[in-house]
């Protein structure tokens, strides 16, 4: 069977700053593989390990996009896809049209995604793509039964889990507790950069239908967070008794 | 003109009709509040619209956005608000591809300027705060706590049959998920645990914590998640569940950007950690620079 998986290419907002006007200093930002979509690989990886399958890699982005596709082949996957594109001139609309364009041209049994990117969590490209195609979606799956030409999922939902079936080709959203992913060794890593990554212009999946973004980013600030910082250290006794007091006084706590 | 709301959340529902009544009467159109359950307990003030079917929808994800997309594609609204739960972050998705609309995620403020709505997101695990548009018709998803609800009595509710749908996914069955209920979300007061624990049977004395002050458990992901110590529905952060109580106690929490986004409409942050350098010591009111061993035991004596 073939697998493909989604992978974006993100900011690492962890390391993410901001300048004295307090927008963010996107430009040379440190970037990495959106951390929920390690899950979507790593199941992926999981299901080669018990099937015969082949998986795909696809991201989207610009030179820098291969960083993330080769995380992915270190971890396991056979080949890589990265559709060439400014990113930040593509809303979740055009982002997962493209997307589902290169699936439809490599064609699949099952799509991995995660169930939203780290750094804008959206939660909207998975079942974009799925929809674009015309294919059912499973979301926020944290168990992937896969058989002979279907699967069979638990999914996770706020206050119940739902079990669903659908047959190939299917995609899927995982959630970040279906697996623990695995990291990379150094020799996986060497071994990776042999494996063949295809870079396709974005215009070449450009269909008649291919909808203009729709969503704008007008602004971005920094949130602050004004907090007081009043720290107690010394003997826990002590500064539990000072906290009581503080938190009586604040009233959000019975005295 | 319309615009629709949809949860199949009930507070949630009545929230969002909130905002659906203040961009419905900016774009001069009116605002309905659409359910694909059993209306009898929606308070809103406004109108309803139910959708039934031959088939039971409930719990059927795929159903549900079938009836809902079917409707809307009818009705031709201005704009689709729809309560940002998973399902609902589905639900917007797959419709946004169906009529070709923009779709903003997890958007408050909501106006319409200029022939565009525009909102305002937390980005970047909540550090940046972003301002987005985009042009109606559009779809938009919206956070619990972003409206206030107008609680009243339906002026009227109109009933839609929606009958031979068919689905894509096949449902098999809805499972309740613990046998333990919390309603985090609406909790006053939070006492959550982190990595800081050693053992699972160390949330005892945290349970006793909130106990002793009439507070829910919460936790950071690497507890549920990971380590499996506590039930989803614990799990405070980004993944997880957006907490505004008025006390949130971070217990051996690291305070990474993932679960400090799930906090920041907290009024008192308090954080103990025996890292003194720990980045959740950055966003609290208080802190104690402490081995929670000793500080719970501790707090516990003095509040007894």
């Amino acid at each position: 069977m073939k697998v493909i998986v989604c992978v974006k290419h993100a900011i690492d907002e962890s390391e993410l700053t901001a300048d004295v006007n307090g927008k963010p200093i996107l430009q040379n930002a440190q970037t990495k593989m959106s951390v929920f979509d390690r899950n979507a690989v790593e199941e992926a990886i999981r299901i080669k390990e018990t099937k015969e399958a082949s998986i795909v890699v696809i991201s989207l982005g610009g030179d820098d996009a291969k960083k993330t596709v080769k995380e992915a082949l270190a971890m396991g996957a056979d080949r890589g896809l990265v559709i060439q594109c400014d990113p930040t001139e593509l809303d979740t609309l055009a982002t997962s049209y493209y997307l589902a364009r290169a699936g439809q041209r490599e064609g699949a049994d099952l799509i991995l995604c995660s169930e939203g990117s780290s750094d804008t969590y959206s939660g909207q490209v998975g079942p974009m793509i799925a929809e674009w195609m015309g294919i059912p979606f499973i979301g926020y799956a944290r168990r992937i039964e896969v058989k002979e030409n279907d699967v069979k999922c638990e999914q996770v939902y706020e206050d119940r889990l739902e079990v669903s079936e659908a047959k190939f080709p299917v995609l899927i959203s995982v959630v970040s507790e279906i697996n623990e992913p695995r990291y990379t060794t150094l020799l996986q890593i060497m071994q990776a950069s042999k494996k063949p990554i295809e870079n396709i212009p974005f215009q070449n999946l450009k269909g008649s239908d291919a909808p203009q973004t729709q969503v704008n980013v007008i602004d971005v600030n920094l949130q602050t967070m004004n907090r007081r910082r009043i720290m107690f250290e010394g003997e826990p006794d002590e500064a539990a008794r000072k906290l009581i007091e503080a938190l009586k006084k604040e009233q959000v706590i019975n005295a | 003109m319309s615009v629709l709301a949809y949860s199949e959340n009930h507070d949630l529902a009545e929230e969002i009709f909130t905002g659906a009544l203040e961009i419905a009467s900016q774009l001069g159109g009116e605002a309905l509040s659409v359910h694909l359950d059993d209306v009898e307990s929606i308070r809103i003030n406004g109108k309803l619209v139910l959708l039934t079917s031959d088939r039971l929808v409930s719990g059927n994800p795929d159903l549900t956005i079938t009836a809902f997309s079917k409707f809307a594609l009818e009705r031709k609204p201005s704009v689709i608000l729809i309560g940002a739960t998973r399902l609902g972050r589905q639900i917007a998705s797959q419709m946004a591809v169906r009529i070709k609309a923009g779709a903003l995620s997890e958007v408050r403020s909501l106006k319409v300027e200029d022939g565009k709505l525009v909102g305002i997101r937390t980005v970047y695990a909540g550090k940046f705060s972003a301002k987005v548009a985009a042009p109606v018709p559009c779809i938009a998803t919206i956070p619990a706590g972003a409206y206030e609800k107008k609680t009243g009595t339906p002026t009227s509710v109109e009933t839609i049959s929606m009958d031979r749908m068919s689905e894509k996914t096949l449902h098999i069955e809805t499972k309740p998920k613990t046998k333990e209920s919390t309603d985090i979300k609406a909790a006053s007061i939070i006492i959550s645990a982190g990595r800081g624990f050693k053992k699972k049977e160390d949330l005892d004395m945290l349970e006793q914590l909130a106990k002793t002050l009439g507070g829910a458990v919460g936790c950071s992901r690497p507890l549920s998640s990971d380590l499996g110590w506590l039930g989803e529905e614990h799990h405070i952060g980004l993944t997880g569940a957006y907490v505004h109580p008025n006390l949130y106690v971070a217990v051996g929490i690291s305070g990474q950007l993932q679960h400090i986004a799930g906090i920041k409409d907290t009024k008192i942050i308090v954080a103990i950690n025996k890292d003194k350098l720990a980045p959740i010591f950055q966003v609290a009111d208080y802190g104690i620079v402490g081995d929670l061993y000793e500080v719970i035991p501790a707090l516990l004596k003095h509040l007894a």
